[in-house]
């Protein structure tokens, strides 16, 4: 049984449990509203399920790609939630999370899963289909690129079915967490998916104030 | 005599019977309803155990409000005939209020008998209204039941009467403070007024290059830094989690991005250990650290504050920490700090500039140079008293290194910089014990990164000695931004019996200081 939890668009807290699959899910779709959401979601999936904090054996969060400063949001409570219930953390990329829901729900062959990245780009990642458990299969990605650009930059793009999501439901964060760790899978590291350099120019050196 | 409130157990029914039984007589609850009660998640039972008599409870209150209901009841409340008229009675709904907010609850419902006028006065200052009767609901006596519903309020501050939160025991309570305003993740843990732990994580370093702290770079440093140095810190208290009476965060102000880090992680980890949560301004954090002082003596208010760091430069007047600070004045455009960075710059000197003009003016003339001092005419202060501007002599100096320059002489890095810093300090230090003088308060608290500064506590010192001024300067470990001046503000809150800040308040960048808790 995990917490799940993923703010790389809107806020989503779930608890799923491999076998009984989503438990308890809410959401925020309010991309501005992720530190103000945070705690009442995960306190409200808590209360709601009737789960004790001793039942989940972990937390899942997304990893983004994302807009960074709810992104944060999302890694920082649930880093600080396990560290609190003493479980570890597991992590996965959004997109994955995504593109499992799309095989999950009946979907299959090659998928291109976009997300806004504001500033008038988009992250995506293109997956060949689903393996034999049903776990998606990254082919490329994620990345970072204008929308006109992505033919280009996506090889092949045209032959992938496009899937534009607004949210991402920590439901699909965590149940993709349950069957990457049943199958002895790889999660993502601790660095979180931001995909763009913090915004800064090195000084060129003093202006001048006199004329 | 004092109480500590704490969460109803059900081996409190005994004690709890005892007193319901007292006290409703013949319309008392069952044993089994009430353990019902206790026992139920919907509910929230407190009792007031009386400090030092461990298993006396003097009084208890029950709330029920079944998670994302909007509407809650107020089940009972009783308080012992011994403990009556100390204000128990109010803080035990004041608390059970506290508790509906939490839950976002917006109405509370309540019977009260028709024959209890001063139950009645009370739940009314508490904002209760009448609403309704229940003609004979109390039987078998037959008298009437008035039912009263409160709209919930926002959080308020009231001290409350000779009462301690739960937890807290006689040395104060113990808070993890996590601070993540500005470049610094910090986490500090104290118990009360004493500081246990004091862990700092800087980014300054990521930020030299830029000559200034990036927002982007600051936040994914404070993600990075923030459980290892919570781990950190409970290692150096030598404490754990559960141990924890509450837990504070800084909610503003500061960089939104950055603050939400640390709100994020303080708000999980709240619910995770179904601890308490207070979110705290971060400029009153800078005059709590104060009470954190090794000689234990108190802060005697009220006082002037100066605080003066990279990112604020504010005079507050301050009566009451946990519920009454008046900001006089703050800088109109650049922060002190800023304005070190900024000259240091342009003197070639490298970020942060505070350090390295201390060390360029080592035998530099503080009056070689007389640069301006920001918002001192006469004609400024009817409208700026108190306010500060650090722009213009940043410009002031920029045009006299280039004057030098242009005139191919060689520009007397020691005297400019001293001169500098005579500007900013002379201005701070006038303006603030002009606070002092003209408040009539012989007390000046200062606090801020740029109290690092040698020339600035130097100035301070001879002038408050001039003047007669009691002169307060918190540890250099505790000046600069830190976690444990958040951990003593809430532990501050908690002694006064204030309310949690539930878990739905968010970053604000500009939080004026008045807001001391959100």
């Amino acid at each position: 049984m995990l917490l799940a939890i993923d703010t790389s668009a809107g806020t989503s807290v779930a608890i799923v449990d491999r076998d009984r699959g989503a438990i308890v899910e809410h959401g925020e779709a309010d991309t501005r509203r992720h530190a103000e959401v945070i705690g009442d979601l995960v306190r409200l999936c808590l209360v709601e399920s009737g789960i004790p904090i001793a039942g989940l054996s972990g937390v899942a969060v997304g990893m983004g790609p994302g807009p960074f400063t709810g992104l944060r949001v999302g890694i920082a409570a649930a880093q600080a939630f396990a560290l609190g219930a003493g479980k570890p953390v597991v992590r996965v990329v959004s997109h994955d999370a995504i593109a499992w829901g799309h095989y999950a729900a009946g979907g299959s062959g090659p998928l291109l899963v976009v997300t806004d990245a504001r500033r008038r780009e988009v992250y995506w990642t293109v997956y060949s289909g689903a393996d034999g458990e049903g776990l998606p299969v990254r082919a490329a990605g994620p990345g970072l690129a204008r929308p006109d650009e992505l033919s280009a930059v996506v090889d092949g793009a045209a032959g992938y079915l496009r899937l534009d999501a607004e949210e991402v439901s920590a439901s699909s964060v965590g149940l993709l967490a349950e069957g990457l760790f049943l199958h002895h899978r790889e999660f993502v590291g601790p660095t979180p998916l931001y995909l763009r350099s913090p915004d800064v120019t090195v000084s060129a050196g003093p202006k001048r104030v006199s004329r | 005599m004092n109480w500590m409130l704490r969460r109803a157990r059900e081996t409190d029914l005994a004690s709890i019977m005892e007193l319901e039984t007292g006290t409703f007589g013949t319309d008392a609850w069952s044993d089994e309803a009430m353990l019902s009660d206790l026992a139920s998640v919907h509910c929230y039972y407190l009792v007031a155990e009386r400090e030092g008599f461990p298993g006396v409870i003097d009084g208890y209150a029950g709330l029920f409000a079944p998670r994302g209901a909007r509407e809650a009841d107020i089940q009972t409340i009783a308080v012992a005939e011994v403990a009556r008229r100390s204000g128990l009675g109010r803080t035990l709904m004041q608390s059970l209020i506290a508790e509906a907010r939490s839950r976002g609850v917006e109405e509370v419902f309540l019977e009260v008998r028709a024959d209890n006028p001063g139950a009645q006065h009370l739940y009314e200052t508490l904002g209760f209204q009448q609403i309704a009767v229940r003609v004979g609901y109390y039987q078998p006596d037959g008298v009437d039941a008035n039912v009263m519903r409160l709209a919930v309020p926002e959080p308020c501050l009231r001290p409350a009467v000779g009462v301690t939160p739960s937890g807290a025991d006689a040395h104060g309570a113990l808070v993890l403070g996590i601070e993540t305003s500005c470049d610094e993740t910090g986490i500090g843990i104290v118990r009360g007024r004493t500081l246990l732990a004091n862990v700092i994580a800087s980014s300054m370093d990521e930020h030299a290059r830029y000559g200034g702290v990036v927002p982007e770079i600051a936040a994914r440093a404070h993600l990075e830094a923030l459980t290892p140095s919570i781990t950190a810190a409970l290692a150096e208290a030598g404490v754990t989690l559960q141990e924890l009476d509450a837990i504070a965060v800084t909610s503003g102000p500061g960089l939104s991005g950055a603050l939400m880090v640390g709100i994020g992680a303080a708000k999980a980890l709240a619910v995770a250990l179904d601890k308490p949560l207070y979110a705290v301004n971060h400029l009153v954090g800078h005059v709590g650290a104060d009470v954190l002082r090794e000689d234990g003596s108190a802060i005697e208010l009220p006082t002037i504050a100066l605080l003066v760091s990279g990112g604020h430069t504010s005079l507050l007047l301050v009566r009451d920490l946990v519920s009454d600070v008046e900001l006089l004045g703050e800088t109109i455009d650049d922060a002190a700090g800023e304005a070190f960075d900024k000259v240091a710059r342009l003197l070639g000197l490298p970020y942060p500039g505070g350090p390295e003009i201390d060390r360029a003016a080592i035998g530099g003339d503080p009056a070689a140079i007389r640069f301006p001092r920001g918002l001192t005419l006469p004609k400024d202060l009817e409208h700026h008293r108190y306010d500060f501007s650090f722009s213009g002599l940043k410009t002031a100096v920029a045009r006299w290194v280039e004057q030098r320059r242009d005139a191919g002489q060689e520009v007397p890095i020691a005297d400019v910089a001293a001169s500098f810093r005579e500007a900013v300090t002379d201005v701070l230090l006038t303006k603030a014990i002009n606070a002092c003088r003209e408040f009539g308060i012989q007390r000046l608290l200062l606090g801020g990164g740029v109290v690092a500064n040698a020339r600035v506590r130097e100035v301070a010192t001879e002038r408050c000695a001039a003047e007669g001024i009691a002169l307060r300067i918190p540890p250099l470990s505790l000046c600069t931004d830190n976690g444990a001046m958040i951990a003593a503000i809430g532990a501050q809150l908690i002694e006064a019996g204030c309310s949690p800040s539930g878990l739905s308040f968010g970053a604000d960048s500009t939080l004026p200081v008045t807001v001391i808790q959100a």
